[in-house]
């Protein structure tokens, strides 16, 4: 397949604010559609490879994409750009929403909506824990570390500032004797 | 405030292996719990307000800073959430070449996975049991959700829609 990266800080713009803008219900579809299928900037599989190192990172996936990417073509005007083009349409959504919701939060009916919809949204948190962990249930160490993880911080209610760092040393260690 | 909520989520950032969902449950812990800044009930209505926008989810950090302090809250908080992951991910990403296939970079892969799992369950967890006392018509909304999810592969707004509709029959 013909790729062809952004020619301009203005089309890099543009790109991202057309992922940003149709994003509903998760961006990274659209950030594929968008990317490689609609304005071919890369390959698939360059673009599973940039998913794949953004994934080791801290952060938003696609925020982060759009860091390195921009990097990748224009340096850090083009992180700039994108990571702006990516965020602006989306904040102003949000934050219109929030504000269409507190003209109405005093309604009981408008508050249960919001509620179902904010459980809706965890049992989603929920089954895509289930759908990760299940690559990892082949192995007890992994097992473990997610139940520990779940005590520790759902159960526990412990500062995830220190339960990360402990639990990453011991994950470590685990994964560097071949458990995980 | 805002001095604080920013140096705590740029903090968060640095450690967000995950997204968003693996630092939800510290958010609620630290905003709600040990400050008090949100409610419970805030908090799970922002969350939702969040998930049904379009755009990366990290969206809702800012909705935190919007309901402590307005627009300005939002930009800083958001900001501080974004920001030090970005630097990361900048300086890292030269590097990446050279390290991708290096035993110890893919030994820590391999045990972040299963801790960013119990972090997004943890999420989850925390999110639909935001009094003490567990509420079970939240975890049948949630576990509605979660296994409609793994079943099916509609966009996740209808699941968003239906937990609305559900709310309002089991919750007013």
């Amino acid at each position: 397949m013909q790729v062809t990266p952004p020619r301009s800080l203005r089309e890099l713009f543009a790109g991202f604010l057309a992922i940003g803008a149709r994003s509903f219900g998760g961006v990274m579809p659209w950030a594929h559609r968008t990317m490689v299928e609609e304005r071919r900037w890369m390959t698939q599989a360059d673009f599973a490879e940039t998913i794949g190192l953004c994934q080791f990172l801290p952060g938003p996936n696609i925020g982060n994409a759009s860091i390195v990417l921009g990097k990748r073509w224009f340096g850090l005007a083009g992180s700039i750009v994108a990571a702006l083009g990516l965020y602006a349409l989306p904040f102003i959504w949000v934050l219109a929403l929030a504000a269409l919701y507190s003209e109405y939060a005093a309604q009981p009916t408008v508050r249960a909506l919001v509620t179902g919809v904010g459980a809706a949204g965890a049992g989603l948190f929920i089954g895509t824990a289930v759908k990760l962990g299940r690559a990892l249930a082949r192995k007890p160490a992994a097992l473990v570390l997610i139940a520990a993880t779940f005590l520790a911080i759902a159960i526990g209610r412990l500062s995830l500032l220190f339960v990360m760092p402990a639990a990453l040393l011991v994950a470590y260690l685990a994964a560097r004797r071949g458990l995980l | 405030m805002i001095v604080e909520i920013a140096l705590y989520f740029a903090a968060l950032s640095c450690i967000a292996f995950g997204g968003l969902p693996s630092v939800v449950p510290e958010m609620q812990r630290y905003v709600v719990d040990v400050q008090g800044w949100v409610s419970a009930d805030d908090f799970i209505h922002l969350f939702a307000i969040a998930q049904a926008a379009p755009g990366p989810n990290i969206l809702f950090a800012g909705l935190v800073g919007w309901k402590l302090a307005g627009l300005p809250g939002a930009l800083v908080a958001l900001g501080a959430i974004c920001t030090p992951a970005a630097v990361i991910s900048w300086w890292v990403s030269g590097l990446w070449e050279k390290y991708k296939e290096a035993p110890r970079r893919i030994a820590l892969q391999r045990a972040m996975a299963p801790l960013v799992v119990g972090l997004i369950f943890s999420g989850g967890f925390v999110i639909a049991t935001p009094g003490p006392v567990p509420d079970w018509r939240l975890w049948l909304i949630a576990g509605a959700a979660a296994v409609a999810m793994l079943a099916s592969k509609i966009n996740p707004l209808w699941f968003l829609g239906a937990g609305g509709a559900l709310g309002v029959i089991l919750l007013s």
